[in-house]
């Protein structure tokens, strides 16, 4: 039993292993057709069998390798029945027209080289519908467009260009599904996308001249902030597509193949050109478009501490977002208060169009009238390329009531900001009477009236002066005159003896030696050696009264004999009044 | 010859006395009566006749404080900043005490876009300001002159005395009355200085920047606009040297401005 029933088993391994080996090694080369145009494509597969080593295509002369080789190996157990095979595939083009041979192909299988058998391929015209259908790349590069339009590569700094994806196809593609691999980012650009919400595909696209289906699939507005040569990133999208495959269904419709396809298209470069410098105005900020510009108050009545606002207001189509309004320039007695931005702006494809505007709330302080100066607004205009400014008008606020400002140059002496608060400090109205005088008056001052004014006193005073002293003095009594010169002469000669007052002895010999110097002044003769005699007749002979000249001789021999006998009584101030009256006396007579 | 040259003279001056009178024919007016007409023009509203009307006044070398201010005022109503200031500024130099003049000189500081705080004056030139500011320029030399003719007539009578307590009192009178002329001189001398080196004066550009230099290499240091005083310092070719009231100096270049001195 045993034995039946390894036996068998022995079979059927030997029928097992006669059957492999019974089984016909094959190794074909088969071509997608034997006769094409020269625009077209064919494929070639070399399949075997039975896996083997060393493939060696062949040379392929007379046609340009597009493809391959791709290998395809397939292995299958059907009913315990194995099958294998092994393709390696190629897609070729012919170079030229006519028969083209294609060579063999080796492999080595199991130690044996298998060859193909050489194929002889005839190559026509170009045909007007190359290629094989149920090529997906062929079909796809053929009918899907991508493709970034932009309006205007070489823009002014701040100057807004749109760029706008849209993706063309046609049949026989459909597309399922687009994911966006990868999104441009635009790096030296302020950018906004549109929202484009829905997809929807405009089926009258035209594509260089064909008609195609067309999907906007993404809107994008720039402005450059830079100048020279900046660079936009492409878009990548993932397209799922649906492609009609040459197999057909039970009622003859064609079978649909998915396939995946990338594409990408926007690698654009875009030459950014500065604003020219030249007549660049000088409040201009940066604004690139067409603007209108306007100032507004809401009120240009009030009272003094309500506010009023002001606004400035830019409407028109340019860079709205991307620069700064010009600052309000008002009296300084206003209080005014940060702006308020506003800005309503929309951005379509070919800009941003709308308004901004800054509003400043401002309290006046005093009452008055305050002007506020035109302001001026200045923009660069890319389509007429020049500078343009805009100048808002000259307004006017009025405050009604309130307290007014001190005038500025009191307040420095006072208290700082010395407001009057009554209510008759109103604007003043004008002075009806007036006492009109010549404007060119000649000034009194350093005028030769003046001088002449000034100096008539101080001519009038000298004249006086010496009026008095040459014609008044001498008319005088000239007796009283000559007595107070004597008295002055005497004093001067007894100014020595009158300091010698406490001393007798010395006081005499000063007072004789005075008189004597007197004498010697007066006479001009030497009188120390002299008797008293002869000084008595010398003094009468001089016309002098004889009594004076006994007195004073009769006050020398005083002297003498006080010096020479002192002791005895004399009165030392007596006889210094007797001396100076003596030589008054004389000087008198004389 | 000489009676040739006499005749001549006598002709032009004759010639010269039917002009003038003409001129008052043709006019029609005295300066009194278009001051007159000016504020009826400026009472109806009518602000631009009333400044023409005052203008002609000052045309005929006529002036006045009262003149002055109405035209500040018309300017003022005519919402004219830097002519309405200036004219407030000659009111003011006429008659510096006038409240009227003061109060609508206020009103046209407010219009000014230019904040300027002066600097607070010193006590001493505080006190020198109000002991100079007390007599115009003229009635302090007539003061002047009072003092020297006092002295003068002092003296005399002391020269003339002969009682020694009067003569003692004449000449320290006397004495008096000389140091009051010396002071009131010297008040006169320096008030004449100060008007003759200090010259104010309005500015009528409407914005202009204040350089570091007289050229253009300078920096701005800062801008001003119409309507402020300003004090006119040194000149170069287009350039002008000016203070404002803060103390800040600096050039312009061509500016509009209006002198407050003639």
């Amino acid at each position: 039993m045993i034995r039946i029933l390894a036996s068998r088993l022995l079979v059927s391994l030997l029928l097992l292993s006669t059957f492999s080996i019974q089984a016909q090694v094959s190794f074909d080369a088969k071509v997608s057709k034997k006769r094409l145009g020269l625009n077209e494509r064919l494929r070639v597969d070399f399949v075997m069998n039975e896996n083997g080593d060393n493939f060696n295509p062949p040379s392929f002369t007379g046609f340009q390798v597009v493809s391959g080789p791709q290998q395809a190996v397939s292995r299958s157990w059907v009913n315990g029945v194995q099958s294998f095979s092994k393709t390696y595939t190629y897609f070729l083009t012919p170079k030229l027209k006519g028969k083209i041979t294609l060579d063999q192909a080796q492999i080595t299988i199991n130690g044996e080289v298998y060859k193909t058998s050489p194929i002889i391929i005839e190559v026509t015209e170009a045909v007007e519908k190359p290629n094989d259908p149920n090529n997906i790349d062929y079909i796809t590069d053929e009918n899907i467009k991508l493709v970034a339009e932009i309006s205007n590569s070489n823009p002014y700094l701040n100057e807004g260009i749109s760029v706008v994806y849209k993706l063309y196809f046609r049949n026989p593609i459909s597309i399922s599904d687009v994911q966006e691999l990868e999104s441009p980012s635009y790096g030296d650009f302020w950018s906004h996308l549109i929202k484009i919400g829905q997809v929807r595909v405009n089926t009258k696209g035209v594509y260089k001249g064909e008609p195609y289906n067309e999907v906007v699939w993404r809107k994008v507005v720039l402005y450059p902030q830079k100048t020279g040569k900046l660079n936009i990133e492409p878009l990548t999208l993932n397209l799922s597509l649906s492609v009609p495959s040459n197999r057909r269904d039970l009622f003859g419709r064609r079978l649909l193949t998915q396939g995946q396809k990338t594409i990408s298209a926007g690698r654009r470069v875009i030459n950014v050109k500065s604003l020219p410098k030249k007549n660049q105005p000088a409040g201009f900020t940066g604004a690139v478009g067409q603007f209108d510009f306007d100032v507004i108050l809401d009120k240009d009545a009030l009272k003094a501490t309500e506010s009023f606002q002001t606004t400035l207001k830019v409407r028109g189509n340019g860079n709205l977002k991307l620069f700064n309004l010009p600052k309000i320039n008002v009296p300084n007695t206003l209080e005014v208060y940060e702006p308020e931005h506003k800005e309503n702006v929309k951005i379509k494809l070919k800009g941003m169009e709308g308004t901004i505007e800054d509003t400043y709330t401002i309290v006046p302080q005093y009452k008055g009238k305050y002007p506020i100066p035109s302001i001026q607004f200045s923009y660069f205009d890319p389509k007429a390329k020049s500078y343009k400014t805009v100048r808002s008008q000259d307004l006017l606020v009025d405050v009604f009531d309130g307290p007014i400002a001190a005038d500025s140059q009191k307040e420095i002496t006072n208290a700082p900001k010395q407001i009057i608060q009554t209510a008759d400090n109103t604007f003043r109205f004008i002075l009806l009477n007036t006492k009109l005088s010549p404007i060119k008056t000649a000034s009194f001052w350093n005028s030769t009236l003046f001088w002449s004014l000034l100096t008539f006193p101080v001519v009038l005073l000298l004249v006086v002066y010496l009026l008095k002293r040459f014609v008044l003095e001498r008319t005088e009594d000239s007796g009283s005159k000559k007595q107070r010169e004597a008295q002055r002469l005497a004093r001067k000669y007894l100014s020595s003896a009158k300091k010698a007052f406490h001393d007798q002895a010395l006081f005499y010999e000063a007072l004789e030696r005075a008189l004597h110097n007197y004498l010697k002044a007066k006479l001009k003769i030497e009188t120390t050696e002299l008797s008293k005699d002869k000084i008595e007749r010398l003094l009468i002979d001089k016309k002098v009264n004889q009594q004076t000249a006994l007195n004073f001789v009769a006050v020398i021999e005083n002297c003498e004999r006080a010096r020479y006998a002192p002791g005895s009584s004399v009165s030392i101030k007596g006889d210094y009044e007797k001396a100076s009256s003596i030589i008054a006396s004389i000087d008198r007579q004389l | 010859m000489i009676f040739n040259l006499f005749s001549r003279r006598f002709r032009s001056l004759f010639v010269g006395f039917i002009m003038i009178h003409f001129l008052t024919v043709s006019a029609q007016n005295s300066p009194e009566k278009l001051f007159k007409d000016g504020n009826t023009a400026y009472n109806e509203g009518d602000f631009t006749k009333a400044v023409s009307f005052y203008k002609q006044t000052l045309e005929m070398g006529q002036h006045s404080a009262p003149l002055y201010f109405n035209l500040g005022n018309s300017y003022y109503r005519l919402n004219n900043v830097a002519e309405s200031i200036y004219y407030f500024e000659k009111a003011k130099q006429l008659d510096p005490d006038n409240a009227d003049i003061r109060i609508n000189s206020a009103f046209a500081q407010n219009m000014t876009l230019d904040a300027i705080e002066a600097i607070p004056k010193s006590q001493l030139a505080q006190i020198q300001q109000s002991v100079f500011s007390l007599f115009s320029l003229a009635t302090w030399s007539r003061i002047t002159l009072l003092w020297i003719c006092l002295f003068v007539v002092v003296f005399i009578a002391y020269l003339f005395l002969k009682t020694t307590e009067w003569k003692r009192f004449f000449f320290f009178i006397s004495l008096l009355c000389l140091f009051l002329f010396v002071s009131s001189f010297a008040i006169s001398f320096s008030i004449n200085q100060q008007q003759e080196n200090t010259q104010f004066a309005i500015l009528f550009s409407n914005k202009i920047d204040i350089w570091s230099e007289p050229n253009q290499r300078g920096e701005i240091q800062f801008t001003l606009h119409e309507g402020t005083k300003i004090q006119l310092l040194e000149s170069l070719d287009e350039w002008n040297k000016i203070r404002i009231a803060n103390g800040s100096e600096g050039w312009i270049k061509n500016a509009e401005f209006r002198s407050l001195k003639d």
